[in-house]
């Protein structure tokens, strides 16, 4: 235990959570770190020198969960964030973002830290929490859906078998739970994830047709986003293995990139004939920032990882233009005048 | 005393022009995709998560079953990234391809699904609102994105494959094809 000393955490300006200990054991002892394809984070090497923990890069290979002490990641608020604190892992964002994306229910200040640089890290001293004793609150969640279907259970006993009246209110209730949860999680979706970027890429497309900007603009992207030909070379250009892993994170340029085709579209300076090449063309890089944890989801073995990082990059790289030439064959017939 | 009126009501136009972006998309798209949601995520819910798992497991035999149908199944079930960790039934050489191709499902599928990956539905819609206020129907748009995709994400499913196959030559690292029993 000795080697291991702790850390005292807090967020940074615009942050959200913490303040976070983190103290590496016998077993937790690495630090996993998915940053900027591959890039370790400024914070790393200060992080390593105070606790001494090791320093895996999650983009070239992975750890068993049961020896992470902490995760780095830089996610723009779309689902990395949650996904480590969901499973009960100490987790630091360096990007300045709150409780955001599908997972946002997990992003708790226990366990869950943003906006980190090295001033946000010092020594603790005194009361330290190991992050073993952390895991056990993972539970809670399941408790309230035991709950109800004891209840409903003690409910159909209680009512007998013959009264159907009791089993039809039951159903009934049941469906309407369910209906009404769903819509709460949907308006929930619809804030933290859906109006914030629709607020966000609107100011871009704001100031991009305000300022005059945008005839300049569009007349760089015009070659690319208007012609057949052009969205096959972005295509390609977005899938180049390791430039796709960096043009990946929360899909944001994809994102701006679709809210500017359509804002062309609307203006008729780009033909809606290209939607649906615009489209494909747009994200041939999709989710190349995301393999490690997407194999990780999968139960992936290390070497695993190692092999399939790279292999998803070449085969994006290598049927980007099959998916744009796709696009354009299907695209007879549509929209045209 | 002009050039400073002109400049703030320039400035002023710029959040303005960006609002109105905002409204449009607001009014225009909110609604509709809140309803999708809510009624997606309570059929999923009443379906469950375990059935989903008993496919997965026959779907592991053959590329278009683990490439098509599973990816596909598992994106509507379990939206992104949840449907990602499917892969969990394949051997490990299928892994990378599985993933290939279930990552894509993610995006494709989401023009007439928006449930399966709303934080990053604004690529489709962005292109589909510029269509429909041209005073075009986005649904052709959508179904084709998600036909096209059907066919274009086993593609580079199954291209995983052959990547994975090189990958493992160059690392000189060999991953095992046969599904492991596991507890």
């Amino acid at each position: 235990m000795a080697e291991y000393k702790a850390i005292r955490v807090e967020k940074g300006s615009g942050g959200f959570g913490g303040p976070l200990t983190i103290q590496g054991t016998e077993k937790r002892n690495k630090v996993m770190y998915i940053t900027g394809g591959g890039v370790a984070p400024d914070i790393l090497p200060k992080i390593v020198e105070l606790t001494g923990l090791e320093p895996v890069n999650g983009f070239k290979t992975s750890a068993p969960e049961d020896e992470l002490a902490l995760v780095i990641i830089d996610c723009g608020g779309t689902l990395r964030c949650g996904l480590y604190p969901k499973k009960r892992i100490p987790t630091i964002n360096i990007n300045p973002v709150g409780k955001s994306g599908p997972l946002a229910q997990f992003i708790t200040e226990d366990i869950y830290v943003s906006g980190v640089t090295n001033a946000q890290i010092s020594p603790a001293d005194g009361s330290v929490v190991p992050t073993e004793e952390a895991a056990p609150a993972a539970e809670e969640k399941k408790g309230g859906i035991d709950t109800t279907k004891k209840l409903s259970e003690q409910m159909a006993e209680s009512g007998g078998k013959g009264n159907v009246l009791a089993k039809i209110g039951l159903g009934a209730g049941k469906v309407v739970a369910t209906f009404n949860q769903a819509a709460r999680d949907a308006v929930q979706t619809c804030i933290t994830t859906l109006l914030p970027f629709m607020a966000f890429v609107s100011m871009l497309i704001g100031i991009i047709n305000g300022t005059g900007f945008g005839t300049f603009f569009s007349g760089i992207l015009q070659p690319l986003l208007g012609s057949i030909p052009g969205l096959l070379v972005l295509g390609i250009i977005c899938s180049i293995p390791g430039l796709s892993a960096i043009l990946g994170p929360g899909a944001v340029i994809s994102q701006i990139l679709g809210g500017i085709m359509g804002a062309e579209i609307a203006a008729g300076r780009i033909s809606p004939h290209l939607a649906l090449v615009g489209l494909f063309a747009l994200n041939c890089h999709a989710a190349c920032d995301f393999i490690p944890v997407g194999l990780g989801l999968a139960e992936a073995e290390t070497e695993t990882v190692e092999v399939g990082v790279v292999s998803v990059m070449y085969s994006r790289f290598a049927t980007s233009w099959i998916r744009v030439l796709l696009a354009v064959v299907f695209s007879i017939g549509l929209y045209t005048v | 005393m002009d050039f400073l009126v002109k400049f703030a009501s320039a400035f002023m136009g710029v959040f303005q022009l960006g609002g109105e972006q905002f409204m449009g998309w607001v009014t225009g798209i909110i609604p509709t995709i809140l309803m999708l949601l809510v009624m997606m995520n309570a059929i999923i819910a009443l379906i469950g998560d375990e059935r989903i798992e008993v496919i997965a497991k026959v779907c592991t035999s053959n590329p278009i079953l683990r490439y098509a149908v599973l990816p596909w199944l598992s994106a509507f079930m379990l939206g992104n990234p949840m449907a990602l960790s499917m892969g969990k039934f394949m051997p490990e050489f299928y892994k990378p391809s599985y993933y290939a191709s279930a990552s894509y499902h993610c995006h494709t599928n989401s023009g007439i699904f928006p449930h399966i990956n709303p934080s990053e539905i604004l690529i489709y819609l962005g292109i589909a609102q510029g269509v429909t206020s041209l005073g075009l129907d986005a649904t052709p748009l959508a179904l084709r994105y998600m036909l096209v995709g059907f066919i274009a994400n086993f593609i580079s499913g199954w291209a995983t494959d052959f990547t994975t196959a090189l990958v493992q030559k160059q690392q000189g690292i060999s991953l095992s094809k046969e599904i492991k029993s596991r507890a």
